[in-house]
Parts: C-alpha cells; structure tokens; sequence
C-alpha cells in the first residue's frame, strides 16, 4: 500500500466523525456509539497501515496542496507532513489506545449526559495527537498542540457536576495554556530570525546560522512542553486532572497526551530541528536533571497516595521521569551506542508505558464504576468478587514494575543499562525510583488481594465493553513481552537511527532543492 | 533451528533434575529431621518420612476458606512452577542448562520470586494471622537480598576479570573460583562473603534465628496457616526445593570441584551432581540442621537489624576487599 494515498486520511477520518458526531447524534445513542467505534476503528486501520508503510519504506512526505512543497522557489512554502518511524510508531498508539478507549466508553460512561460532546471531544483529542505525530510544520504542530489541549482541558472538566472536575480543569487549563503560549513565543522567534516554519527548512537555517533568538526559542520550547509531559516540578497538574477525568479520559491523558505533546514534541524538536546547531551535551544534561527530579518525586509520591487514581497519576509522573531519562541520555551520549541505547530505551518505554498505563486506568475506571469509590483503604479484597479485573492489574502492576515475562522489562533495562554505562549515579538514581515504584504497587496488590470487606462483596466484573479492551491490552503487555529483544531489534533501534539522521529527515522534504 | 539440541535436550535434562532433586530434597529433610532428633536424645522419624507426610498431605481433602480468592489456589502451583523453572537456571556441579550471559539476574529474581507468591498466596487467604505472616516474611526478604545481591555481583564481577566467555552466568564458578584470586587480602574476602552466604541461606530457609514468618507459637504457622491438603504439599515441596536451590548456589560460589576426572559427558555430570548433593547436604546440615538445633529464633526487629547492621556490613567489607585488588 501506498503511504502517500492513505496519510490524509488519517486525519481526514477523524476529523469528518468528529464534525458529524452532531447529526449522527439525531438518529440517537446507538448511532452515535456505533459511529465513535467505526470512526476510531478505521483511524486505527489507518495507523496501522500507516505504521507499516513507514517501517518497511522509510520517511514518508506528504504536501498539502501541490505535489511538491517547493513551488517555484527552492524552499519550501507549502505546509508539509513527515512521518519517520517513530513518528509511526506514536500514530500506532495513539490510534490502538483511542480505540480501546471509545469501545470502552460505550460501558463506562453509559451514566452521564451529553455524550454526543464526549465522543465529538475524545475524537478531536485523538486527531490533534496524530496531527502532532505526523506534521513537519512548526505551526502547524501549534495548533495540533492546540487542539489537543483544548480537548483535554474540556474532558478533564467533563462532569462539571462534580466540584473536583472542575476544579482540575481550571487548573490544568490556566497553567497549559502558559506553556502553550511560550511554545508559541517560541515558533514566534524562530519565525521572526529565521522566516521559515517547516521544520526540516528550519533546521537548515538554523546550522547556518545559529543564533541567540534559536536559544532562547529552545529554552520556551523545553519550558512548555516538559510541562505538557507532566515533568516534575510543573507535574501537578496531572495529579488532580486524573482524579477528575473519566477513566477513559484518564487513560488517554497519561498514556497519550503526555506523550505526544510532550514528549514526542520535545523529541522531534530537538533532534529534527536543532540537531547540531546547539550543544547536545549541555541540552541533554539539562533533559537528565529534570529526569532525576521527576523519577524520584513522581515514584515517591505514589507510595504514599490512598486514592488509587491519585497513585496512577503520580506513577505516570514517574514513568515520564524513564523515558525522559532515556531522552536525556540519547542527547547527552549522541552518536555513541549509549546514546542509541537510551534513546531506544526512551521510545520502548513510550510505547508501552502508553500501554501498560492505558491498562491501569481502565482498571481503576472499572473498580470506580463498580463500586462508587477510589479510596483504596476500602477496596480490600476486590480479587475475590472480580478476580477478571484483578488479575489483570496484576500484569499490568508487573509490566509497570519491570517483571521479565513483560513488555516493562526489555524498555526499562534498555534505560538502565545506558544510564549505568553513561554515569552510574543516574543508573542508581533510576534503580531508586523502581524501588519505590514497586513499593506502590505492591502496596495496591496487597490491598486488592486481602481479606474482603462488605463494600466488595457486591462488587462482579465488568460487562463486555469495558472488560474486552481491559483484555486486549493484558494480551499485548504478555505478547509483547514474550519478544523483547526482536521489537527493539527491528523496531525501536531503527527508529532511533532514523531519528538521529537529521540529514535524511531535511533532504527528505527539500529533496533536490 | 537445530531442534534436539534447543529445545528436547534441556526439557528432558530439566525434568531429569526436578526428578531428582525433589527426591534428594525431601530425602534430605528426613536426614535433616532424623539428625537434630539425634542432638537432643531422640529417636526421629524414619528417614523417608517426607515422602510419606507429602502422600499423606496430597490425599487429604483440601480446605478453601471462604474468604480466599483464585490467588489462593493459583499460589501454591506458581510457586512450585517457579521453584521448577529456577532448576534450570541452578549450578547443580556443571553449567547450569539454560547458561548464558546474565542469567544470575533471572535466578535471583526467581528465588525472590517465589517468596513473594507464597506471600500473594497468604494474603489471598484472607486471614489476619496469614497476613502478619506474609508481611513478617516480606520485611525478612527485603532485608535478607541486599546482602547477598551485593556479594554475588561482586564474586562475579571479581570472576569475570580473569577471562570468561559468558560474564555475570551461573555457569562462570566452573571456570574460575573465588579462592583462585590468590591474594591474601581476597582470601579474607572470601571468607567474609562465606558467612554472609551462610547467613543468608539460613534467613532464606527460614531456620534458627529467621524462624520468623512461620512462628507456629505466636501466629499459628503465620504464611501458612490456612492452607491444607494438596495446596500445602506443593508448599512444603517448594520450600525443600528452595533449600536445595539456595543451598546449591552457596555450594557452587565456594565449594564448586568435581570429582568427574577423567569421565566426560553425561557420565561425569552425573558423578559431578552426586558429588555437589553431598556438598548441598553437608552445608545444609551445617548451616541447618546445627543452626536450628542451637538456635532460637529473634523477633523480626531484631532479625532485621542484624541483617543490616551485620550480614550487610559484611557483605560490603568482604566485597569491597575482594574488589580491591582490581580498583586500586
């Protein structure tokens, strides 16, 4: 299959259910449920060809407008699209977990108001992560960065019934859209020094001419969107707009959004634009500090949480703190084989963290639908009356942790074993932050897996909308896991040097210019 | 793929050794039992007791409380499953059968493995006297594995040093051993990592001083209170199996000669692995048999402290001096 022909359409699909969600509500509930799943669904055959397409030809460029995006002049004028493998491999989960959390939202939000907003919303969230994932225009990525808060920001504050959501949302809303506005001062500079917005463009611009406007662009870029990936010390935000999201919402936010507007973002902006016009080193040790911060705050606060979603949140923040540690490494060691390594790592962990989280969230999601509560002091015994539910926390809580049998475990050692190569304080510090991540879950499973209080007696599993992607997930944490090394191998090193190779992602898009 | 050779040969060895050692084990706590009857002027039961306690238990009506989830059956079978798997991975006189680079990592992680389903089983019982238990025995683990961790690493790091093809395997002790190094300062070394190993095996079997997450007095068999009949056979196997499996790694790290000789193949393994049951037997008897006898056991304040200000202490001196020669 072509990957030109079907890259529109991953926005296009999306997009056109979302615009006509209203009119398909007309027809009733039915209508709009079965249309929210076949939307997402073909978005998700979409990724998946689109995925597939990238691994097997490489970058993929797309023009809106003309076939070429040079015109008459010798650069480029019009918006661009450029997907690399890892940009591949984010439209691959976000469209797997957008899915999963639709089909789920059939059960799960069967007793709200105003669901034909929902699924309008959940979808647009869903095209402004793979408008993030596939754009190569700077502008452009503001506003996909853009759309997608926005969405979130209104899903957070879904029941605006309860005073919690909105609370979270206010919160989450004022200080997001600070940090959109640095990202935008900064697109704003670079545009100002530079009079280009395609970022490959940019990136040639900026080797010949690096100056202190590039700097201090990077520095808003790096200030907005550590807060948009939920890094500590601007994570709180995330910890209350869990509690308050639906489960489904809650899902999406810490498995996707954290990822792609965060992230991703950071990643390709480093990488694909600023490449060698700055220091790598100093960059990636600025990247490693933040990482240090967040692993160990995010990890330690979730040991102490009592409401489970709150140490879902908090668990997030520490995964975030891995993945940016890969991220900083990657930078700090570029074009070693520790670089490599970690920023393999980095990506392996995205991918299933995205995954194993989604897993976790919909749990709690469950649990909360089931029995009114989050207040995990209450939730004793639950393995007895939804053994289902439970025994899939188990894998998820064990992938998390970094079991072998798992997926957690080839993403994570990838990271530590870069960082113990790199500088084995940070591989200490990362052990640290597992230490406490282990604690904090064990903490769950001892809870779930006591002797049963009367609140859980009545409490059964989980009809099938919300129990099948629950299972489909569990599957692919197991599956996943059973080849580790062959999925790093074919996958996510390829990814990675795909990344590195800044000249292939420019002369992809200026081509014979 | 060269089938026989991948996958029928390490399935047939692996169900061989679990044959084997599940008869050695059990025999061995007849001799164990028979032995410390013996130091306080008793007769003992007959040596092949085990295997009769264990018949007795497989056909006795097994008992769920009505409080216990799936965890509670499931236990039991994950842990034996588990203690099975770690036979593969445990120097049992040769290379173990799935060697290869970095595998003490998985064997550590399966023996604590096996700790922590007999502690999921416990709190699945639902009972409060199991809960204690399994928390007693959780606080011990996180305690007791710092010690050792950090001595095993160092022995094969140390090891590694002097040329192997396949660092940080369970497989390197038949290539090169701690008393190989020469130095008087590792000599010492290695002496103070023999008695935290010792140690060690003692808290991981769970005798003497570290009688503690079972304490029959005070909360009534604590992990196990609950489980009867056919689930409480599987436990006491996996716990002799486990003696066998801690045990056959001290003996591995210090005491790994053969006696094969001149023999080769199949043959020599199987002098090599009578020869190491003889060693496991000896250090369990030691290590044991004498330290239950003699012993009483501490309270699980008490057990931790020692673990830490002690056991870990030493561990970190006995490392740091073998380490020294290479670092300085």
């Amino acid at each position: 299959m072509n990957g030109h022909e079907i890259l529109p359409y991953l926005i296009i699909i999306p997009l056109f259910g979302a615009f006509s969600m209203p009119i398909v509500n007309l027809l009733g509930r039915k209508a709009r449920e079965a249309w929210a799943v076949i939307i997402t669904g073909a978005t998700l055959a979409v990724g998946s060809a689109l995925f597939y397409s990238v691994w097997e030809n490489g970058i993929l460029v797309y023009t809106l407008g003309a076939k070429s995006p040079l015109g008459q002049a010798n650069f480029p004028i019009r918006i661009v699209w450029e997907v690399d493998l890892f940009g591949a491999i984010m439209v691959l989960m976000v469209t797997l977990v957008g899915f999963l959390a639709v089909v789920y939202s059939l059960g799960y939000m069967k007793h709200d108001t105003g669901l034909d907003k929902y699924y309008t919303l959940i979808i647009i969230l869903e095209l402004g992560m793979l408008g993030i994932a596939i754009t190569g225009d700077l502008f452009n990525f503001y506003v996909f960065l853009e759309i997608m808060s926005i969405a979130s920001y209104a899903l957070v504050a879904f029941r605006n019934d309860t005073w919690e959501g909105i609370e979270a949302g206010i919160k989450y809303m004022f200080v997001g859209s600070i940090a959109s506005s640095f990202i935008l001062l900064g697109i704003a500079l670079l545009y100002g020094q530079y009079g280009t917005l395609t970022m490959s463009y940019l990136a040639v611009k900026l080797a010949q001419n690096p100056t202190v406007t590039a700097k201090v662009a990077l520095a808003l870029f790096i200030a907005g969107l550590l807060f948009k990936s939920g890094a500590s010390p601007v994570h709180m935000w995330l910890a209350d707009a869990h509690p308050a999201a639906p489960s489904s919402i809650s899902a999406m936010l810490s498995g996707l959004v954290i990822k792609i507007g965060g992230i991703y973002a950071l990643t390709r902006i480093l990488f694909s634009i600023y490449g060698h016009s700055v220091s790598m080193k100093t960059v990636g040790w600025v990247i490693i500090i933040f990482a240090c911060i967040t692993l160990i705050v995010g990890n330690a606060m979730a040991v102490i949480q009592n409401d489970m979603k709150r140490l879902l949140a908090y668990s997030s923040v520490g995964q975030i703190g891995y993945i940016l540690l890969g991220l900083g490494i990657g930078l700090a060691a570029y074009g070693s084989q520790t670089g490599e390594i970690a920023m393999a790592g980095a990506i392996y962990h995205t991918f299933n963290h995205a995954l194993m989280k989604a897993l976790l969230s919909l749990i709690a999601g469950v649990v909360i639908h089931q029995l009114g509560t989050r207040d995990l002091n209450e939730l004793s015994g639950l393995a007895k009356t939804m053994p289902k539910t439970t025994f899939a926390f188990l894998i998820g809580a064990a992938a998390i942790i970094g079991m072998p049998p798992l997926n957690g475990f080839a993403s994570k050692w990838l990271i530590y074993e870069s960082s113990a190569i790199f500088n084995p304080i940070l591989g200490a510090i990362a052990i640290i932050g597992t230490a406490f991540c282990t604690a904090a879950y064990v903490k769950v499973l001892y809870t779930f897996f006591g002797r049963p209080n009367e609140r859980v007696m009545k409490a059964r599993d989980p009809e099938g909308s919300m129990l099948w992607p629950i299972i489909i997930l569990a599957v692919a944490i197991v599956v996943m896991g059973l080849f580790p090394w062959q999925i790093s191998d074919k996958v996510m090193i390829p990814a990675v040097k795909a990344l590195e190779n800044q000249l292939a992602y420019i002369s992809a898009v200026l081509g014979g210019a | 793929m060269d089938v026989m050779g991948s996958i029928v040969y390490p399935i047939a060895g692996l169900l061989g050794l679990y044959g084997f050692v599940s008869l050695a084990s059990l025999l061995w706590e007849g001799i164990d039992r028979k032995l410390v009857a013996r130091m306080q002027r008793r007769v003992g039961p007959p040596l092949i007791q085990p295997f009769y306690d264990f018949l007795k238990l497989m056909s006795k009506e097994t008992i769920v409380p009505n409080t216990a989830n799936y965890m509670f059956r499931a236990a039991p079978v994950l842990a034996l499953a588990t203690a099975i798997a770690l036979l593969a991975y445990t120097p049992m006189g040769f290379t173990p059968i799935l060697a290869s680079k970095g595998d003490v990592i998985v064997f550590i992680y399966l023996l604590a493995l096996i700790s922590f389903f007999k502690i999921v089983g416990a709190i699945s019982s639902g009972s409060p006297y199991a809960k204690i238990g399994a928390a007693r025995e959780a606080t011990i683990m996180v305690s007791r594995e710092p010690a050792m961790m950090l001595a095993i690493f160092a022995i094969m790091w140390r090891l590694g040093k002097l040329g192997v093809d396949k660092p940080f395997s369970m497989g390197i002790f038949y290539q090169h051993n701690i008393w190989e190094i020469g130095t008087p300062m590792s000599f010492v070394g290695a002496i103070i990592l023999l008695y935290v190993f010792c140690v060690w095996l003692a808290s991981e079997i769970e005798v003497g001083f570290f009688n503690i997450p079972d304490a029959e007095e005070e909360i009534a068999e604590g992990l196990l209170v609950e489980y009867s009949g056919r689930y409480l056979a599987l436990l006491k196997l996996t716990k002799a199996l486990k003696a066998y499996i801690a045990a056959s790694l001290v003996v591995a790290i210090f005491f790994p000669w053969g006696i094969a000789g001149h023999l080769t193949g199949l043959s020599a393994d199987v002098v090599n692995l009578l020869f190491h049951t003889l060693k496991v037997f000896i250090l369990l008897f030691v290590v044991g048999s004498v330290f239950r006898a003699v012993t009483g056991r501490l309270k699980i304040t008490q057990a931790v402290d020692f673990l830490w200000k002690n056991v870990f202490l030493a561990s970190l001196v006995g490392s740091l001096l073998l380490a020294m020669e290479v670092i300085m």
